[in-house]
């Protein structure tokens, strides 16, 4: 993966002026803002109550927003040639991380061991893997410039996959792990994988499933959480669906305009948990109604075309790739996020992209944004715009 | 290769944005669901899981006798309940707290230990108790124990008319006995509904509670039971089951112009305070729920008959022979050696059963049974009081012609309770007007009309055969069988009874048992007050006693011996604390 050119750039070394994609880039600071304010009414009531600041999660998830925007204009301006080569680097230090969530360093939650401690923050590696494993994914398979690809890519990808998804799985971390596997699979596709491939891939995520579920591999809570969403009836569902029946609840009653702003019943009563983190859409769904969440999943939208679009328009192999892998990040947490608000998809603890509480989710995934940005701003000059559709 | 994608590649992406819109549709699919077509639903169940509706309890009435003093009220006391996951050193606190509340050590020690969040240790305990109970968890360091008020219903006055008053469940203070049950939908009002929002945890919000109904108060019950005519009742009655061995016992103490009842006693009684005392003969008001055959009391309702119609007059003359064959029954007379010449005043005043029927064939069994029924027998007195019987008394037409209007005379063939009696004595003593005796005086409900008993009156013979009666049954008390219930300083009329005890079960009549009874009322002058005393089973020689002059010895199985002076010491206490003044010797 050596870089060859005839004039080496640094990483933020700029060949020409750079504009940003106001599509991409107000959507971005209209959903960093609303979460800042959705964290604020999904905490406060409980904060207060408790006898704490009100604002004390609001004023955090403000500092996590400034210093992601930082981040993401920085990754806005990172060239792609010297970011390639770096990708290896990255990756290691990925792996790094995450090995060091299971030495005594690691902090444990919930029974999960997902967290470093850094003084008052925790980081959680897994933010930053899943970017990390974008950028090597599109590294490796921007290898194979024309035609379809070969079997030694799919193996090749499959190692390059295995190793931080057996790291995370001893976390354990199963939602991550689908979240790494979404993305090897669209950018597979998008780098041009062989119909053949295509159903070969299906089989293994089809026998691996399987594997799964006969080796006992997976913890008791994970096996109830789907089991309590395949069955609504079983004895299990009582306790294990109890979140996404105060989800369900909590959104429904919302109606078609909400309730207004901290006027959410169940929202202040506590009634969702996590509902500052994993379940923030509640929030939204309970004040805002119809109308704020269909807002939300506009904006989302918006962000993946424009991502999507940069990916069309992208000068080089590398930066298409990349574009895709971070649209495919975000398209699985959002939907599988609101899925789960919305008991259509079992409960994961996959972040809301830029509205739940929680820093290093907004640094990495702000990160990622920014590197499709600067996909975009240093899209092929070529005059004459793919727009997808 | 700088440069635009291909075609093929591109072709790619598009299919991943139509993938992402597919994706993106169905989560809209599934909010229009659930905040447009079902939102009404969720939003149902989502405030029933915050919004409660509670009941708020509301305070049972208190019962006061008729001077406002309290039979029973409803107080809160302390409670001592244990959240025994919290109890770290259970052995320890049971043998500390254990014999401050009565409780076996292991017994507490179980509670104590219990897999539980929750346990009672001691329920309505006096504050000097809870006082040392805290001490002791203050100088111990005991946890887990913690301290709630609970309403409870108390009997200040203990056993006082406690079959009357009757008891609550102790939990739910639900009326289960006398008055508590008869008059539970009056005692304890409406329980109103508030709103209490909570919380996930349960904790009440500030602010989130509101009323809906407030709650209506129990209504308070005044009885007319004087405390201390129902005391000296109560006392002189378990006197005489003990110096007379009865079983059993009632005195009934009925004001004569106004039904009102100044004391029902029964024994033996029972303390509502105390629930081990209780079973079915302690809580039996047998003043209302014992029937009997009255025998020579039953005499006065066909004397005064005959009287009303005419048939008779206080010296009508009878020969009255020792012993009357009717059918196949023999009657006689107790201590009677031979015929005699006797007016009806002395039959009155002999009890001479033999005379009685003489007056009884006069009558006839049609008039006699008219007059039997409009005394009030046969039928509830409605006296307000729980389980009070109808008695028994035969259609005229059942009666056969021979033996059943004679032993009717005389008191047998028919069932009574001791109030009815009170209350045919009471009719003779208010000059010949029936008064329905009732034990509610009024209730008052926390809003709202009083309600007031009026009792049903009834005229059942003249003024002039009332009086007559009334002198009469003076003459049984002055110098007849009924001696032993005279009071000094007032002159007295009444009549003794004394009949075989009917045993259901054995359909027959005992041997040796008998049922005595003493009715009468005082002054003659001016009837005030009727008492009306029965005793199960009295028996024995009375202690210190002369024969008579048949050199027979008194006995208490005869109510002039047993029940008579029971009479005498309420009549006594009664009229003093009536505040009668004297009419007599």
């Amino acid at each position: 993966m050596a870089i060859t050119s005839a004039r080496p750039l640094g990483l933020l070394q700029r060949e020409r002026a750079l504009r940003p994609d106001l599509l991409l880039v107000l959507p971005y600071l209209a959903l960093a803002a609303f979460g800042v304010l959705m964290v604020y009414t999904a905490s406060a009531p409980r904060l207060s109550a408790s006898g704490a600041d009100p604002g004390f999660l609001m004023k955090r998830q403000a500092v996590f927003a400034v210093v992601g925007m930082v981040v993401f204009v920085v990754a806005s301006m990172i060239e792609s040639r010297p970011l390639k080569g770096k990708v290896p680097l990255i990756y290691l230090g990925t792996l790094v991380l995450l090995l060091l969530v299971l030495t005594p360093l690691g902090a444990s939650r919930l029974g999960a061991n997902r967290w470093i401690e850094l003084g008052p923050f925790q980081l959680q590696p897994s933010e930053f893997a899943k970017l990390g494993v974008i950028l090597a994914l599109a590294a490796l398979l921007s290898e194979s410039v024309e035609g379809p690809l070969r079997w030694h890519h799919l193996a090749r990808t499959a190692v390059l996959m295995g190793i931080p998804s057996v790291l995370i799985f001893l976390q354990p971390d199963l939602g991550t792990m689908l979240v790494f596997a979404f993305i090897a699979a669209t950018v597979l596709f998008v780098a041009g994988t062989t119909w053949r491939q295509l159903v070969f891939l299906v089989l293994v995520a089809v026998v691996g499933t399987i594997g799964l579920l006969q080796a006992n591999a997976l913890k008791d809570y994970q096996l109830t959480r789907i089991v309590a969403f395949m069955d609504d009836t079983s004895d299990l569902s009582a306790t294990a669906n109890y979140n996404q029946e105060q989800s369900v609840t909590a959104i429904g009653s919302g109606g078609f305009l909400g309730k207004g702003l901290l006027q959410g019943t169940q929202t202040n009563l506590s009634f969702v948990p996590e509902q500052e983190t994993d379940f923030i859409f509640t929030a939204v769904g309970e004040q805002l109604g119809f109308v704020g969440a269909v807002t939300v999943l506009a904006l989302y939208l918006v962000l993946i075309w424009r991502l999507l679009v940069a990916s069309a328009n992208a000068r080089d192999r590398f930066s298409q790739l990349l574009a895709v892998g971070v649209a495919a990040l975000m398209v699985f947490h959002v939907f599988v996020n609101v899925g789960m608000t919305l008991r259509v998809m079992p409960v994961t603890g996959l972040p809301l992209p830029f509205l739940s509480s929680g820093g290093s989710a907004f640094i990495a995934m702000s990160a990622a944004l920014g590197l499709g940005h600067g996909v975009w701003m240093r899209r092929s000059p070529v005059p004459g715009e793919r727009q997808l559709l | 290769m700088p440069g635009r994608s291909t075609p093929a590649r591109n072709l790619r992406l598009v299919i991943v944005l139509v993938g992402i819109l597919v994706a993106w549709t169905g989560l809209g699919y599934r909010l229009v669901g659930v905040q447009a077509l079902d939102a009404a639903r969720w939003e149902a169940s989502g405030s029933a899981q915050w919004v409660r509706e509670e009941a708020l309890p509301a305070v049972r009435g208190t019962i006061y006798d008729r001077d406002g003093i309290e039979l029973a009220v409803t107080v809160d006391a302390v409670t001592v309940v244990a959240d025994p996951s919290l109890v770290t050193r259970p052995r320890l606190t049971a043998r500390l707290v254990a014999p401050v509340v009565g409780l076996k050590r292991a017994e507490l020690v179980a509670k104590l230990a219990a897999d539980s969040r929750f346990a009672y240790v001691a329920r309505g305990i006096s504050a000097d108790t809870a006082d040392h109970i805290e001490r002791l968890i203050e100088r111990h360091e005991l946890t887990g124990l913690s301290f709630i008020t609970e309403p409870v219903r108390t009997y200040p006055a203990g056993t006082l008319a406690s079959q009357v008053v009757g008891f609550v469940m102790s939990d739910t203070e639900q009326g289960l006995e006398g008055l508590e049950l008869v008059l539970d939908e009056h005692l304890t009002g409406t329980p109103g509904t508030q709103v209490i929002e909570r919380d996930r945890f349960g904790v009440p919000i500030p602010q989130g509670m509101y009323t809906i109904e407030p709650a209506v108060q129990g209504a308070d019950v005044v009885l007319t039971i004087d405390r201390e005519i129902q005391y000296a009742a109560e006392r002189y009655l378990t006197e005489a089951l003990e110096t007379t061995g009865a079983a059993a016992g009632t005195v009934v103490v009925q004001h004569v112009a106004t039904g009102e009842l100044l004391a029902v006693a029964s024994a033996p009684g029972f303390d509502p305070n105390n629930r081990t005392e209780i079973s079915p003969e302690t809580v039996r008001n047998r003043a209302v729920a014992d029937v009997y055959e009255p025998g020579s009391t039953l005499k006065v309702v066909t004397i005064a008959a005959a009287l009303d119609e005419g048939l008779v007059t206080p010296s009508s003359r009878f020969d009255v022979p020792d012993e009357l064959l009717i059918h196949d029954k023999v009657y006689t007379d107790t201590g009677r050696t031979g015929p005699e010449e006797m007016t009806l005043a002395r039959i009155v005043a002999r009890s001479s059963n033999i005379g009685t029927i003489a007056v009884q064939q006069l009558l006839g069994n049609r008039l006699h049974h008219q007059y039997l029924e409009r005394f009030g027998l046969g039928e509830s007195t409605t006296s307000g009081m729980p389980g009070e019987a109808p008695g028994q008394l035969q259609p005229v037409e059942q009666w056969c012609s021979t033996t059943c209007g004679p032993s009717t005379a005389i008191g047998y063939r028919v069932g009574v309770t001791p109030l009815q009696m009170a209350a045919v004595f009471a009719t003779i003593a208010n000059g010949g007007v029936w008064v329905q005796p009732h034990i509610v005086s009024e209730i008052i409900p926390s809003s709202g009309e009083r309600i007031v008993t009026v009792p049903v009156q009834r005229s059942v013979i003249s003024e002039d055969t009332a009086r007559t009666m009334q002198l009469m049954l003076q003459g049984v008390v002055d110098s007849g069988t009924g001696t032993r219930a005279a009071v000094d300083g007032y002159t007295v009329g009444g009549k003794t009874g004394t009949t075989e005890k009917w045993m259901p079960e054995e359909v027959r009549y005992s041997a040796t048992a008998r049922i005595a009874s003493f009715i009468g009322f005082a002054p003659v002058n001016d009837p005030q007050v009727v008492i009306a005393v029965v005793l199960d089973s009295p028996h024995g020689d009375v202690p210190g006693s002369s024969p008579n002059s048949l050199g027979e010895y008194p006995r208490f199985e005869f109510g002039g011996v047993s029940a008579a002076p029971v009479f005498a010491s309420v009549a006594e206490a009664t009229l003093h604390q009536l505040g009668v003044p004297p009419d007599g010797s």
